[in-house]
């Protein structure tokens, strides 16, 4: 709270939102290099302060949002805290999608565009660090896709964390509740927009918590003489702003599948990707799953799901914040570097190179 | 504030307490209300509708662009995601390509680093080898040393031949 009237505070929020900060914001600054493209997506590689003393991190980020998020801006990013700490990070960013890839199926974006840049990843990093022993770490939807991927591809990374990932989409509150397939018209929706547009998508968050759209304001105006807030609350509504359109086909089979069916907690399903089964009992690498208490969007229920159909050893820690807060806290950040730091410092490639050895 | 407190103190009420109480009491009653509509089946079944016929009419708007532009000999919507999405399967294609070509490297790399381990031990049994022609012709140097000056008076010329195949084969 601050010395100044509530009167004092309005003029304050008015004068600063008259500035338009949202549009000046500036997010995604840590310095890295793009190692990858495939489509809309490409592979940004986060060089490593210092050098790796760490195995290199692949983090897949979901396809509703831009990457950003993870990098928000100085002294409130997640990639700048595991750079700071030796971690080369490869990040997956799906880009956005354009009406072309209403077309673009679930299993392109995992057995395709997710698995061709992990393996890109480790290439890299096997000609530049000396190691292709991976970690990767999956953040909401990008957190369900890379579970599915390494439950098909088992042993394609050493160990896996993910962030607000749903899994048992029935506990995910009221999301859950809205997709229902006899409310929730998803083949008009789909047939009539071809992809999920980003407007219906910023619309949805919203009315998760109408509420929300007016505590924002009267959070700002409270704070409105704190510069370092008032330059986090831009970013953060900056990149609330900054949806992006979801792949139509992708999206038919995401909610049809997860939301309507259930069907990752279902190891007897006859959900078929490429042929082949979606099974996440066939994982088995050890998997971090990490929380948010305050979770709206992937209640901590819905992320501890896995437990219960996965194929290997898997953990669950409930960190501090929300669905979003939590990457610009400190409490996932540590939480993160304690399960890295787990790994111990990064081994000898194990393959091409190593099976030469 | 200090006036807030000092009104206060004159037995005043402290309307910054109140009015924020008030919106807290008022945001709390709001979020029950909209809890209650956001979750309500009817509500939800009702959205659901209205999404649905807005789908729909999109849909038939964008026909109705295409048709125009069609009528107009004019590529429509439909025809530049076409072109756009035949991009992004040759795109794919390339990759696919490329997937091999970077597999065909792993394997050249295996293979090449297989030849050069078999060549390394290769030499190094050559090598094993000379060295233990080497110890046996020594052996038998010096057993032909022990045995020279009982032999040397008796047959010297019958020595001298014996020596020089051993020789030969040393240097082979």
């Amino acid at each position: 709270m601050t010395d100044l009237t509530a009167i004092d505070q309005t003029i304050e929020l008015v004068r600063y939102l008259a500035e338009r900060p949202v549009d000046r914001a500036r997010t995604g600054q840590t310095p890295h290099a793009i190692i990858h493209r495939q489509n809309k997506a490409c592979v940004r590689y986060f060089h490593p302060r210092g050098g790796a003393k760490h195995a290199p991190l692949f983090v897949s980020m979901p396809l509703i949002n831009t990457w950003t998020v993870f990098d928000l801006m100085p002294g409130r990013s997640v990639i700048e805290k595991l750079v700071a700490a030796g971690v080369p990070v490869y990040l997956l960013d799906w880009g956005r999608p354009g009406v072309e890839d209403q077309p673009v199926t679930m299993v392109e974006n995992i057995d395709g565009i997710l698995m061709r840049a992990l393996d890109r990843s480790r290439r890299h990093a096997r000609a530049h660090l000396g190691t292709d022993v991976f970690d990767v770490l999956g953040y909401c939807v990008g957190g369900t896709f890379l579970s599915i991927a390494m439950a098909r591809h088992d042993g394609a990374a050493r160990r896996m964390a993910l962030l607000a990932a749903p899994i048992d989409f029935h506990k995910s509150g009221r999301l859950s509740t809205w997709a229902q397939p006899d409310s929730f018209p998803l083949d008009d929706i789909i047939d009539g927009f071809g992809n999920f547009p980003k407007e219906l998508m910023r619309s949805s968050f919203a009315w998760l918590r109408p509420m929300g759209q007016l505590t924002k304001y009267k959070g700002l105006a409270e704070r409105i003489d704190d510069d370092g807030f008032r330059e986090l609350w831009a970013a953060m509504e900056q990149w609330n702003g900054d949806n992006v359109d979801f792949p139509g086909e992708t999206y038919r089979e995401y909610v049809r599948r997860c939301y309507f069916d259930n069907a990752l907690m279902r190891t007897d399903g006859d959900w078929e990707l490429g042929g082949r089964r979606v099974d996440l009992s066939q994982g088995t690498i050890p998997v971090q799953v990490f929380a948010a208490g305050g979770d709206h969007i992937a209640a901590p229920a819905a992320c501890r799901g896995i437990a219960d159909v996965w194929g290997g050893p898997v953990q669950t820690m409930v960190v501090k914040g929300g669905h979003v807060g939590v990457c610009i806290g400190n409490s996932f950040p540590k939480a993160l570097l304690a399960w890295i730091e787990q790994g111990g410092a990064p081994t000898a490639s194990t393959g091409a190179v190593a099976e030469a050895k | 504030m200090a006036d807030t407190a000092s009104d206060t103190a004159a037995g005043m009420p402290d309307f910054s307490k109140l009015s924020n109480d008030m919106y807290q009491q008022w945001e709390q009653a709001m979020t029950a209300w909209w809890d209650q509509v956001l979750d309500s089946p009817d509500f939800l079944k009702a959205t659901g509708q209205n999404l649905s016929q807005v789908a729909h009419a999109r849909k038939q708007y964008e026909q109705a662009v295409d048709e125009g532009l069609h009528k107009m000999h004019l590529p429509t919507r439909q025809d530049l995601v076409r072109v756009a999405r035949i991009a992004t399967l040759l795109e794919e294609r390339l990759l696919q390509m490329e997937d091999r070509l970077l597999a065909m490297g792993d394997q050249l790399d295996v293979l090449e680093k297989e030849t050069i381990q078999a060549r390394v031990e290769a030499a190094e049994a050559r090598l094993e080898m000379r060295e233990k022609l080497a110890e046996l012709q020594a052996r038998l140097d010096a057993g032909e040393a022990t045995a020279a000056p009982a032999t040397a008076t008796a047959t010297p010329r019958r020595r001298s031949t014996a020596k020089k195949p051993a020789r030969s084969s040393k240097t082979e």
